[in-house]
């Protein structure tokens, strides 16, 4: 069971990092920087827990709060932007949050060792979970709180008004701004969001692995962050969901037993994925087919 | 569509048959994960090769006692392969962790090592602490200190400190015209920081070289010329590298280039390995590496021989692999595992073997007697190993 | 302050590596208008090809094995384009953004597959020691590097200002339904792209992998993030942009590690790409409207 717990946990994490992205890319921002956000969430939390004993909750929103002004400081020059070379200045900004907490050290004494982020070696120790006793199941069943609470306020964006807005930059941004839309506003709003949930995810892993260091938080798991969303479509949320059961349950680890195999039809069938359904698994003509299947379902019973 | 579908009835089909094959027999189950992709593939293929070699010597001698006398045959379960990646580490240790496995042997990245330590109990009969309680003997994984870190973590490698203070001890009273050491050093790599800043850097100092300072780069730069420029000027006698063979190739090309020619180079551990070979033969000709593992003795011949066959190659991170299956054989008997499958006797089989791990004070290693730390750690008797013609050879034993 | 000069010098020479990768993420974005995340990885997996063919040959000279891994990186090129954009409906960025990514983390398998991770010796052009320019010292193979890509470039504006083949994809570049319209066929363009830029992948790739002196897929990782950077501050489209991007950016680079060290050094490149997107997104041959 502990391998079913964990896997859940994992899921949830990254369902997390790729809800984070997702909302970014509703506006039509492609952001290569969730892994920064997630990066500075998994050190502020992790710090507050190991070296100023605090609790785990107060911990994951202060990491979330300051993902979410990172990025929000990040969103103003992003308006600058758009479109591929977008890409590259997130992921460029992805590179130096890394970069900075490769040189980061930040160490004291607790009793006969010390605790802290050590630059190249990395945060160790953060044992908040085991050191108090919660159990496998605890974890996972806190870590889908967050996902359950996050998707629903996602899933709730979606049916008002801010979903609408959201997308209507994303589609076209010219019609947005003559119906009076705020691009400024909405972009970088949802650059802030997508902070937080980023921040909160990463206060998750720290947590979760024990053990961050900067090697963790570099170009690939914010390629990651975004091939969930690309994955399981922009229609709802519930796609990113579906992405990441398939990457993380499928391909990682449903396909362990094949042994060598799984490493080259790892890449191999993100390419198929892309080619069966370049709108993701969930895109709109399906949402449609799922919302007129249960419609029916209703009106028969 | 179709092979694929093929692979997967195959592969089905093998674990089918393997279960029904041993439902007729009884079975002590060991694990075995480290990395089996990108550029560390290397490490894992001859890993798995070594404890699949050596499980087979222990089955070709009986197998496993256990506790009512009868004898058990070692099983090895497929070899897992965690990508030198934290979470998949943890995921491929609580899916053994899962099965009727015993023990687990690994991992190979001492990235993965540290949270993997960190999610298990740290102190046994802990009431409070849920970490995970399964023993972890490790093969591979070498940043100095991390078995403290839990008591249910071992580890079977060699000890840096011991081996570089011996080698510059014994470069003093050999070369006494050697004067200065200058370092080389991967900042961004655990492994690779901690040997030079920890290890090399003071271990040379208390054997009273004067170290002029050193010169750094990251796992995968490209660029070395400030850094060879660096080691122009400090034109040290001694160049110590604390890097891995693909940065150390490159440093060592460039050195050519610029014709920086220090009297003596020594490297990392874990350079002594056929990588360095395929990557800059010439160009390493003469460096010097203290190894817990040379084919020096009957059974190091023997042990590599039989990795050879599982197309594995032996250098000291596969054989810590190899004497890991014999250590956790002979522990098994010691402490008397019952072998019975029901999770209550799994749990308990896990613990007894942790209790004996802990309580050993010395195991058969290939080179000579490794001695066990009171820390879980091992230190392992060493040669020196020098590049020459294209392999490894012994420059020096000590023992 | 001598140091510090040759510091520069070896950084631009080093640079021109990273020109040659700048240039095909270049082109391929100035005709599609898409990234092709691969051309790093696909370009250090032609070169393995190239010496996996040039082995077999004994006695091979280094340039044998340079011309496989060109002939190589032509055919995976059209590989990329066929399984990553030629299948996927053009108009869907996100989709064919992805499948390239899918395409890198293929590439990057194989090679460690076949490779067992091992770094692999690459034949260098030109074996000897540095040349001295009075009290500055300077790689030749980083030379014959940058002659050959200064031919490669001299060859591909050739290509695309003087040939009917260029002028076609100059085309299909600026107005893709005008040029359909004017019985250009743009699928066909598309795919000469790819195997044009597939074909100086191949000789970029065994450039690169020559220059560090081992064949490795840890390059690749840092050489697509150079590529992508390059790419960017010398503007998305702009051949000779490229160039001097990569020129300055090995420059800058050796410039920031003399006076902050190895740990910060990426660090300052990261902020003079945001300098550059800020203030001039265009890139240094900002071509008036920076075109997205």
């Amino acid at each position: 069971m502990e391998f079913y717990y964990g896997l859940a946990q994992t899921i949830g994490i990254h369902t997390l990092l790729g809800i984070s992205a997702y909302i970014i890319l509703l506006t039509g921002q492609m952001s290569m920087a969730q892994a920064a956000f997630y990066a500075i969430g998994a050190y502020t939390s992790g710090m507050l827990t190991v070296l100023w004993g605090w609790h785990i909750v107060p911990a994951l929103f202060a990491g979330a709060g300051l993902g979410a002004l990172t990025a929000g400081l990040v969103g103003f020059p992003a308006l600058r932007v758009k479109g591929l070379m977008l890409v590259i200045a997130t992921l460029a900004f992805g590179e130096g949050i890394r970069l900075f907490f490769f040189n980061f050290d930040y160490q004291v004494q607790k009793g006969n060792i010390r605790v802290g982020p050590l630059g190249g070696e990395g945060f160790r120790q953060i044992r908040f979970f085991p050191e108090n006793g919660w159990t496998s199941a605890e974890v996972m069943l806190f870590v889908w709180l967050f996902v359950v609470l996050v998707m629903a306020l996602v899933w709730w964006f979606d049916r008002s008004r801010y979903g609408a807005v959201l997308r209507a930059v994303g589609d076209d941004e010219l019609a947005a701004q003559s119906v009076g839309i705020n691009l400024t506003a909405t972009k970088v709003s949802a650059m802030t969001v997508g902070g937080a949930i980023a921040g909160l995810a990463g206060g998750l892993y720290a947590h979760y692995t024990t053990h961050i260091e900067h090697l963790a938080f570099g170009v690939v798991q914010s390629i990651f962050a975004l091939a969930y969303p690309i994955i399981g479509g922009l229609s709802s949320v519930f796609g990113t969901l579906a992405a990441v059961i398939f990457v993380q349950g499928f391909l990682v680890e449903g396909l362990r037993n094949l042994g060598d195999w799984r490493n080259l039809l790892f890449g191999a069938l993100i390419i198929v994925a892309m080619v069966v359904r370049p709108s993701g698994f969930l895109d709109a003509r399906m949402l449609s087919r799922f919302k007129r299947g249960s419609r029916k379902g209703g009106a028969g019973a | 569509m179709k092979r694929m579908a093929f692979a997967v009835a195959a592969a089905c089909a093998a674990m089918g048959f393997s279960a029904g094959a041993l439902a007729q027999e009884k079975t002590v189950s060991i694990a075995a994960f480290g990395v089996k992709s990108g550029v560390l593939r290397l490490f894992g293929l001859n890993s798995e090769a070594a404890v699949s070699a050596a499980v087979e010597e222990v089955n070709k001698a009986g197998g496993v006692k256990l506790a009512d006398g009868t004898k058990a045959k070692l099983v090895m379960q497929p070899y897992l392969d965690d990508r030198c990646n934290a979470e998949e580490g943890i995921a491929v240790v609580r899916r053994i962790v899962g099965t009727d496995a015993l023990v687990a042997i690994g991992p190979t990245c001492s990235n993965v090592a540290e949270p993997l330590y960190g999610i298990l109990q740290k102190k046994v009969d802990d009431p409070k602490d849920t970490g995970l309680q399964f023993p972890i003997l490790t093969d591979v994984a070498i940043k100095v200190g991390l078995a403290q870190i839990s008591e249910w973590s071992f580890r079977n490698v060699p000890n840096e400190n011991t081996m570089y203070s011996s080698l510059y001890y014994w470069l003093k009273t050999t070369r006494p015209e050697l004067k200065t050491v200058y370092g080389g050093v991967e900042e961004d790599f655990a492994h690779s920081r901690a040997s030079w800043h920890v290890v090399m850097k003071e271990r040379a100092k208390a054997n009273g070289y004067a170290v002029l300072g050193e010169s750094k780069w990251l796992l995968n730069d490209t660029n070395f010329s400030t850094q060879v420029r660096e080691i122009k000027k400090a034109n040290p006698d001694i160049l110590s590298i604390a890097a891995h063979p693909f940065t150390t190739c490159g440093i060592l090309k460039e050195m050519k280039r610029q014709g920086v020619k220090p009297k003596l180079i020594v490297g990392l551990t874990s350079t002594s390995s056929e990588e360095t070979m395929q990557g800059c033969p010439k160009q390493a000709e003469g460096m010097i590496i203290p190894s817990s593992f040379a084919p020096v003795s009957k059974e190091a011949k023997f042990a590599s021989q039989q990795t050879a066959k599982k197309k594995g190659a032996a250098d000291l991170h596969s054989m810590a692999a190899w004497e890991n299956v014999f250590i956790l054989k002979e522990v098994m008997e010691q402490v008397k595992i019952s072998g019975k499958k029901d999770p209550a006797s799994v749990q308990a089989d896990r613990r007894k073997i942790r209790d004996g791990l802990a309580a050993l004070k010395t195991t058969k290693g290939l080179l000579g007697t490794n001695k066990r730390t009171a820390d879980r750690e091992a230190d392992k008797p060493y040669v020196f190993v020098h590049a020459k013609g294209g392999t490894w050879q012994v420059l020096h034993n000590p023992l | 302050m001598f140091d510090f000069l040759q510091a520069v010098v070896d950084g631009v020479l080093f640079g021109t590596t990273y020109s040659l990768i700048g240039i095909g993420f270049t082109l391929v974005f100035g005709v599609m208008h898409k990234i092709n995340m691969s051309y790093a990885a696909v370009s250090i997996g032609a070169a393995y090809a190239g010496l996996l063919a040039g082995g077999l040959i004994p006695g091979a000279s280094a340039w044998v094995v340079f011309g496989f891994a060109l002939a190589f990186g032509g055919v995976f090129g059209y590989l990329v384009y066929l399984i990553c954009f030629h299948l996927i409906p053009i108009r869907n960025e996100n989709a064919t953004l992805m499948s390239t990514v899918g395409m890198l983390l293929l590439a990057d398998e194989l090679v460690s597959h076949f490779t067992s991770g091992s770094p692999q010796n690459y034949p260098a052009m030109v074996e000897a020691e540095n040349l001295r320019l009075g009290e500055l010292s300077l790689r030749p193979d980083l030379i014959v590097v940058f002659i050959v890509s200064v031919m490669c470039t001299g060859a591909m504006l050739a290509l695309l200002y003087r040939t009917r083949l260029g002028l076609a994809t100059r085309a299909v570049a600026q107005q893709p339904v005008a040029a359909q319209l004017c019985g250009i066929r743009v699928v066909r363009v598309n795919a000469i792209t790819f195997i044009v830029t597939g074909l100086l992948g191949g000789i970029a790739g065994a450039l690169v992998c020559s220059a560090v002196g081992t064949l490795s897929i840890l390059i690749t990782g840092p050489l697509t993030v150079k590529g992508l950077i390059v790419t960017v501050i010398g503007g998305l489209g702009s051949v000779p942009g490229a160039i001097v991007a990569g020129l300055m950016i090995g420059g800058l680079e050796n410039i920031f590690q003399h006076f902050r060290g190895v740990t910060e050094r990426d660090l300052y490149v990261m902020l003079l790409l945001f300098a550059f997107l800020i203030f001039r997104p265009g890139g240094i041959f900002a071509r008036g409207k920076g075109r997205d």
